[in-house]
């Protein structure tokens, strides 16, 4: 594909140009965001202290980037509050697979989707490397350099689980469970917002083929460890052109999300509306403002 | 150019230097546009900045920042590489730093101290510290003073 003109500043980008540069912010901001939520849940809870605290830092690292993607929004004017605190779930796109709770006391669960979502966020920030809006471009190097355990952290555990029968059978579990909302990671927010963003070179990669890349490592890596894929509604043999398959009710990246979503978010700006908030708090001024 | 405007063949300038100007090659684009202040990108070629040629303010500057410790680890956030350049002009100063980590819980911490330290040196009248995260901050910025530090502390880098 050919290397796209670099986009203008935030300021002098045309309404379709920032639309389509938002939707790119969304989906990649909020998918952190929330995943680092749920992560947090295992905090304390986690089967050794060792797997607690991998957990945890990875729930920081997620959190650290869902940062790195709001500040983007913020050079459009957007505030903290009204990005995070203030949104109204019902305009989030982060996908379902993020904000699904975990069956309870579910390790295999918390992993398979740690997977699931890791493989998927790699593929996705390789597209973005040459992306043709300098302030993305600029940020992929350090999220990817603390990727990679995220990765290994989840396959080390995924082969761990498969070595007994119990374990298979939840990775089983899980990956029924999962696998379908793991999909909407690759749906449109809007079609044709996103058809701009490809035409924009805002990302080299259009969804289809980055589904089709993430099949390729995921299905086989599922194989190999015993856990049956065939119950998959997989698009036809990994066929770009034959890639019609369906997806769960809700998507999120449409903004159409499950209940437990609504209940999420209810409970982490709990705080915030207790204490009458209307802004975050802030020690200084953005160092980051440009 | 204002369309409503006929075009008149006679009213061209007839007082155009026609001489070559002094540029040796055209600019490869037309209408290039400024997008340094959008860019995370050092505004220092080596990395990480240290600050040895600096004199003047800007060494007053340094020798600041050079007092500023790591708030996990008693070493210097110079000698830690997480700055990437700092400028003085008129007063005002230019700081570029990163951070080790995008989900550094020190941040807000750091930076204010930073913004205050730079602030109370002599002859600097307002900062604009600028975080910025390319290239990624890696153990290859640690000074060698940071690696004997970092030894003395306990951590073999």
């Amino acid at each position: 594909m050919a290397v796209k003109e670099s986009l203008p500043a935030p300021d002098e980008l045309s309404d379709e140009q920032q639309e389509a540069v938002e939707h790119l912010l969304y989906r990649l901001a909020d998918d952190e965001f929330v995943i680092a939520e749920r992560y947090t849940e295992w905090q304390v809870r986690s089967p050794t202290l060792e797997s607690d605290l991998a957990l945890s830092n990875i729930a920081q690292d997620e959190l650290g980037h869902a940062r790195l993607w709001y500040d983007l929004l913020e050079d459009f004017g957007y505030t903290e509050s009204e990005l995070v605190w203030e949104r109204d779930p019902g305009e989030w796109r982060h996908s379902t697979l993020v904000e699904q709770p975990f069956a309870e006391g579910d390790w295999a669960d918390a992993i398979v989707r740690s997977y699931l979502y890791d493989q998927a966020e790699y593929i996705r920030l390789e597209a973005l490397e040459e992306s043709s809006y300098p302030r993305i471009r600029d940020r992929v190097p350090k999220i990817v350099q603390e990727e990679d355990y995220h990765r290994e952290h989840a396959e080390n555990w995924m082969s761990r689980l498969a070595e007994e029968k119990q374990g298979l059978e939840r990775l089983q579990e899980a990956f029924d469970r999962l696998f379908p909302y793991a999909l909407t990671l690759f749906a449109p927010t809007d079609e044709e917002v996103e058809d701009r963003i490809d035409d924009l070179g805002l990302r080299t990669e259009p969804l289809d083929v980055m589904r089709e890349e993430w099949l390729d490592v995921v299905v086989p890596f599922f194989q190999d460890l015993g856990v049956n894929v065939d119950d998959a509604e997989l698009p036809e043999q990994y066929d770009v052109h034959h890639s019609e398959f369906e997806l769960p009710e809700h998507v999120g990246r449409d903004q159409s999300h499950t209940d437990a979503w609504f209940d999420l978010q209810e409970e982490f700006t709990h705080t915030y509306r207790k204490l009458d908030r209307h802004e975050a708090n802030r020690i200084m001024k953005d160092p980051d403002e440009a | 150019m204002d369309s409503d405007v006929p075009y008149d063949p006679s009213d061209v300038p007839t007082d155009v230097d026609a001489s070559p100007d002094d540029c040796d090659e055209p600019a490869a684009t037309a209408c290039a546009y400024t997008e340094y202040e959008y860019v995370d990108a050092p505004t220092t070629e080596e990395l990480p900045a240290t600050g040895a040629d600096a004199d003047g303010v800007e060494r007053a500057v340094w020798d600041e920042l050079y007092d500023i410790e790591d708030p996990e680890m008693p070493v210097s956030i110079v000698d830690l590489g997480l700055l990437y350049g700092v400028t003085v002009e008129d007063g005002h100063a230019e700081v570029d730093m990163t951070l080790t980590y995008s989900g550094c819980p020190a941040r807000e911490m750091l930076m204010s101290e930073v913004e205050e330290r730079v602030a109370s040196v002599d002859g600097v009248d307002d900062v604009n510290l600028r975080l910025v995260w390319n290239p990624p901050w890696g153990l290859e910025m640690v000074t060698e003073q940071g690696k004997a530090d970092l030894n003395d502390f306990g951590l073999s880098v």
